[in-house]
């Protein structure tokens, strides 16, 4: 009776899944403190500090992530503080993940440094090297992971510390009102007593 | 335990029991849910007391959220592979919350057909499964059915292949969306009969409570309003306010105690802190879902019962069955923005039968339904072949969100005795319990059917003007959360577990009553039906305690 849609997409997620199964124990605290740095936001402060990463390795993770959904008319994953969720979730319920992350960044600049000579990170490769780079190196489980992290952080409720300003219901075309009347769209408009 | 809570049911909460698990109460149900809701009630409202162990927390409506990395990815109101691992080829996924997966399905309420109460006898056997009629007939369900639709609250119309039924819905259809109208239109291109699907959501206030508000969170999700007519917001109030039933949420059962004669003396449980504790009572009642009450029989395994707990036929845990299920996708040129309102509008059964001149067993249903929520959307909800990441998937998200639809179908499962629930050896939980091994493979008529049923749905899909479409590539199932057929019903104790009022033929005073008593799973949505043998054991089981039969 779960949906199963749902049970079967999140069981079947893969690599990106492994960051998303939290420990139970430290949703909650987690959700109280991303509720709190959301709340400041609003009122006008920063993107909390960092608790996991180094600048360069939230550099790193961004550039990534903005290749992944990139910014065009509407926002992307720098737009939706991706970062920021990744690197809360890593300092708390998704702990487990922490050291896989940092040692797979670590890998993925090695690689990039050994391809592109002069560079040390992925970040300060051009946008075209960039996306050469990814292009070669997506099936791999670092990338795949990013993926998955990037994927919750920019299309999740924005309660969990994503989505900043809503920008990933945005891309969608979603608005969470959550209150409708029929007609909903195109199709059902007529059934419904529009004019289409 | 969870704190009471404001809300609409507050008054009628002060009044709810409490017993001291030392006190000989005269049921305990395990399992709140489709089913433990319904026999707590109907048991309490005719007079005994009944304690209902619940693993799960209790919500208020306003606690549920639309939060689908918590509820799908975090297992926050389900089983969790965490704290609750499984072996085997298989998984399986449950809700654990008052009110169980009533609270949180997706509401499609299909009543069983005639036939599949008796359809061993009208297609005779089949290799591979094992295959066998009910000790009932749908005339002996048929008032149960009715009850539960207009106890409960369902939307619904006639449709032209309907089982009987004694009094019409209670209430009008939901009104009909983007994927409804374009699923009948292309059902009825192709010669089919579409109809209003029957959904346990109000289309009108009933009751007390709200009707629908379109929200769109339904499959997965609590409802805020209400208007999903879950047992939560319906009976559990009215077993409670007989001030006979006491709800104990947070306790996770791991026994069925027996005494020296074989008879059941209560349940072992952990409260919330993990502390052991033992509800006496003169009954049990299990309702915790085809694959948790089969676990909890092996579970209770002693000197006396060495395969487990009523298992002297063997059947425990056997015959698994999920129903087939596949979801078929369109992409159509205007916004159908299906994201609105409850996920299901329009059905169609005009493959509900077995037809022998396909060449195989089965048959099903088909709907017209939302694809999923954003965040499921943004991983699995693009065409084959298109890109996962960069500008071309973003522009693909941005254009199909709103233009995506499902015609999901959904089959028999014929029931085969390697499908199975069974403890893993080694594997334990995080209370340190046998943990669920689970093997499933869809028999090959079973496989026949979702391609034939899929092959339908892109037809339809073709001639409602879907501008892209596509099957998923494989049918296989490895996971399902219909949990139908572990326990199955029968005359003969040598054949089955519980007889045709629910008891189980080994164990006089303990009776089990969720998808597991199921000898065939219909065509899928099983709901209706579990909720349907849920008032019709809760008055027999009441009927055998008044005369001193139990």
């Amino acid at each position: 009776m779960l949906d199963r849609r749902g049970f079967l997409t999140a069981a079947g997620a893969g690599l990106g899944a492994a960051f998303l199964r939290a420990r139970p124990e430290h949703l909650q605290a987690s959700l109280t403190r991303a509720e709190e740095a959301r709340l400041a936001v609003a009122r006008g402060a920063p993107p909390p500090p960092l608790e996991v990463f180094t600048p360069e390795q939230a550099a790193d993770i961004e550039a990534i992530a903005a290749q992944i959904v990139p910014t065009d008319d509407l926002p992307g994953a720098r737009e939706a503080r991706v970062v920021a969720f990744i690197d809360h979730s890593l300092a708390t319920w998704a702990s487990d993940r922490r050291q896989a992350m940092v040692d797979g960044l670590a890998a993925f600049n090695t690689a990039a440094a050994r391809r592109y000579s002069g560079v040390q990170r992925f970040a300060q490769l051009t946008n075209d090297q960039q996306l050469e780079f990814l292009r070669a190196s997506d099936q791999g489980p670092f990338f795949q992971e990013v993926r998955g992290a990037v994927l919750v952080g920019l299309f999740s409720h924005p309660a969990n510390g994503g989505n900043f300003e809503k920008a990933g219901y945005r891309i969608l075309g979603f608005d969470d009102r959550y209150i409708w009347q029929p007609p909903f769209g195109w199709y059902d408009d007529k059934a419904n007593g529009g004019p289409n | 335990m969870q704190a009471p809570h404001a809300g609409a049911s507050a008054p009628r909460r002060a009044a709810a029991a409490r017993f001291a698990p030392s006190t000989l109460v005269d049921f305990v149900v395990v399992g709140s849910g489709a089913a433990g809701g319904i026999v707590a009630k109907e048991l309490s409202t005719r007079g005994f007391t009944v304690v209902v162990l619940e693993q799960g927390p209790r919500m208020a409506p306003e606690q549920f959220e639309h939060d689908e990395f918590r509820y799908f990815f975090q297992s926050a109101l389900s089983n969790d592979s965490k704290t609750q691992p499984q072996s085997g080829n298989a998984s399986v996924g449950y809700h654990r919350l008052v009110g169980g997966g009533s609270v949180m399905f997706t509401a499609n309420y299909w009543r069983l057909h005639p036939i599949d109460f008796d359809e061993r006898s009208r297609v005779g056997a089949i290799p591979g499964a094992n295959l066998a009629d009910w000790p009932i007939r749908y005339a002996d369900l048929e008032p149960y059915y009715t009850k539960a639709e207009w106890e409960l609250g369902v939307s619904g119309a006639p449709g032209p292949f309907d089982p009987p039924r004694s009094r019409p819905y209670p209430l009008p259809p939901l009104p009909i969306k983007g994927s409804g109208v374009l699923f009948e239109r292309g059902a009825r291109a192709i010669g089919l009969h579409p109809q209003a699907a029957p959904m346990c959501i109000l289309s009108r206030p009933y009751q007390g409570r709200n009707s629908c508000q379109n929200c769109g969170y339904c499959g997965g999700f609590g409802c805020e309003h209400q208007a999903k007519s879950s047992t939560l917001f319906t009976v559990i109030p009215i077993a409670e306010a007989t001030g006979r039933c006491e709800v104990r949420a947070g306790c996770y059962a791991r026994k069925i105690e027996t005494d020296e004669r074989g008879r059941a003396t209560g349940v072992i449980y952990f409260d919330a802190a993990k502390v052991e504790h033992l509800q006496r009572a003169k009954a049990v009642v299990l309702c915790c879902n085809g694959a948790e009450t089969p676990r909890l029989l092996l579970m209770s395994a002693s000197s006396r019962f060495r395969d487990g707990l009523a298992n002297s036929s063997g059947y425990v845990g056997k015959h698994l069955m999920f129903n087939g299920d596949v979801g078929t996708t369109g992409v159509y040129e205007h916004e159908i923005n299906d994201w609105k309102g409850p996920m299901v509008t329009r059905m169609n059964w005009d493959f509900y039968d077995s037809d022998p001149a396909r060449g195989f067993y089965g048959g099903g249903g088909m709907d017209g339904r939302y694809w999923g929520y954003p965040l499921l959307f943004a991983f699995d909800g693009l065409p084959p072949g298109s890109p996962s990441w960069g500008a071309e998937f973003k522009r693909k998200l941005r254009h199909n969100y709103s233009r995506t639809m499902n015609i999901d179908c959904h089959s028999t499962s014929l029931p085969v005795e390697t499908n199975r629930i069974e403890l893993d050896p080694q594997l334990k939980d995080a209370w340190g319990l046998p943990a669920m091994k689970v093997t499933y493979r869809d028999h090959p008529d079973d496989l026949a059917t979702m391609r034939f049923l899929a092959g339908k749905a892109l037809e339809i899909h073709e001639a409602a003007g879907a501008v892209t479409k596509w099957a998923p590539p494989r049918f296989e199932q490895n996971g399902g959360v219909h949990l139908l057929g572990t326990c199955r019903m029968g005359n003969d104790p040598a054949t089955s577990v519980v007889d045709r009022f629910h008891r189980t033929h080994d164990v006089r005073n303990l009776f089990l009553c969720d998808g597991s008593s199921m000898v065939t799973g219909g065509r899928g949505q099983p709901t209706a039906t579990i909720q349907a043998l849920a008032y019709r054991a809760g008055e027999h089981i009441a009927r055998f305690a008044r005369r001193g039969e139990i």
